[in-house]
């Protein structure tokens, strides 16, 4: 689990590449729907998915950190809140299909009082081609 | 021409492509070096829309607008790159001209499937200059021709990441 703007989300661990503290991002002129940027780590380079523009958020905390998303189109960063990932374990009979409607999901599931969506990283951004989401 | 110095590769049976790595903003872009006509300071340059050098009228191209980047071409360091590929020629005003530099075919890679719209014809790869990551521009569409071959101009650069066919052609 992690969190952007303060908002619980989650993932599988399998599609999560890594956590590592947040660098600066090199801007990329583009017109893909919250993809206009790259990460350089050494001789490394990868897009940058603004999740917290995608739900109308703006990231927490400091240091911030990186996520490292494994997208079907290539590993992808995307900036959380500075509140460090945990591992949670959840039944999958307590999944309920129905995620959020603004963002891809593979679905939710409600730990404490919060309602928690599990963000489909592999396909995030598909669904916002043509149309954006806030 | 006033560069910061250019980069040879001495190894000639290794293909290389010349390019001329320019600034806009925060943002670092390679032309193709075989279009490049001449390299004018304000100055030489002047004021007027169009730029005419050795009989050759070039107009201007607002790089900068048409990439919606901002910049700053009022500095010392503003250049007016003139440049010609085919039938079409343009003056390409950018905030510093970086340097010119000779890149193996291995050095440069495409653009990640993630970017899906006009951005990529308007960039034919990516490269790492000086430690700067470099957008390669098409330099047909720099030019406003309708053509939609990237002018890198040697072979299919060696992909980092597999393009999908799902990642080309959708909406945006």
């Amino acid at each position: 689990m992690f969190s952007v703007g303060g908002i619980k989300l989650a993932a599988r661990t399998e599609d999560v590449g890594g956590v590592s503290p947040w660098t600066g991002t090199i801007p990329v002129p583009s017109r893909t729907p919250f993809v206009q940027a790259m990460l350089k780590r050494d001789n490394h380079v990868m897009p940058v998915y603004d999740l917290a523009a995608r739900l109308n958020l703006t990231v927490q905390g400091d240091p911030l950190l990186c996520l490292v998303a494994h997208h079907l189109d290539g590993p992808m960063a995307i900036c959380i809140d500075a509140d460090v990932p945990s591992l949670e374990t959840v039944d999958a009979a307590a999944i309920r299909p129905n995620g959020r409607g603004d963002i891809e999901s593979l679905g939710s599931f409600t730990i404490g009082e919060n309602d928690v969506a599990i963000v489909a990283l592999q396909r995030l951004g598909r669904s916002t081609r043509g149309t954006v989401t806030s | 021409m006033s560069l910061r110095g250019r980069q040879n590769s001495t190894n000639l049976l290794v293909e290389t492509a010349s390019f001329l790595i320019v600034r806009l903003g925060a943002s670092y872009f390679a032309l193709p070096a075989a279009g490049v006509r001449g390299v004018l300071t304000q100055e030489e340059a002047g004021h007027e829309e169009a730029v005419t050098a050795a009989e050759t009228v070039y107009q201007q191209v607002d790089l900068a607008q048409r990439l919606s980047v901002v910049a700053d071409l009022s500095g010392l360091e503003m250049r007016t790159v003139l440049y010609s590929i085919g039938y079409s020629q343009g003056a390409i005003r950018v905030e510093q001209v970086v340097g010119l530099t000779d890149v193996e075919q291995k050095d440069w890679f495409p653009l990640p499937p993630h970017f899906q719209c006009d951005e990529r014809n308007w960039f034919g790869g990516m490269m790492l200059y000086q430690d700067q990551l470099v957008l390669i521009l098409n330099s047909f569409w720099v030019l406003g021709e309708s053509s939609g071959v990237v002018s890198v101009p040697i072979g299919q650069a060696k992909p980092l990441i597999a393009v999908t066919p799902t990642a080309v052609g959708e909406s945006c």
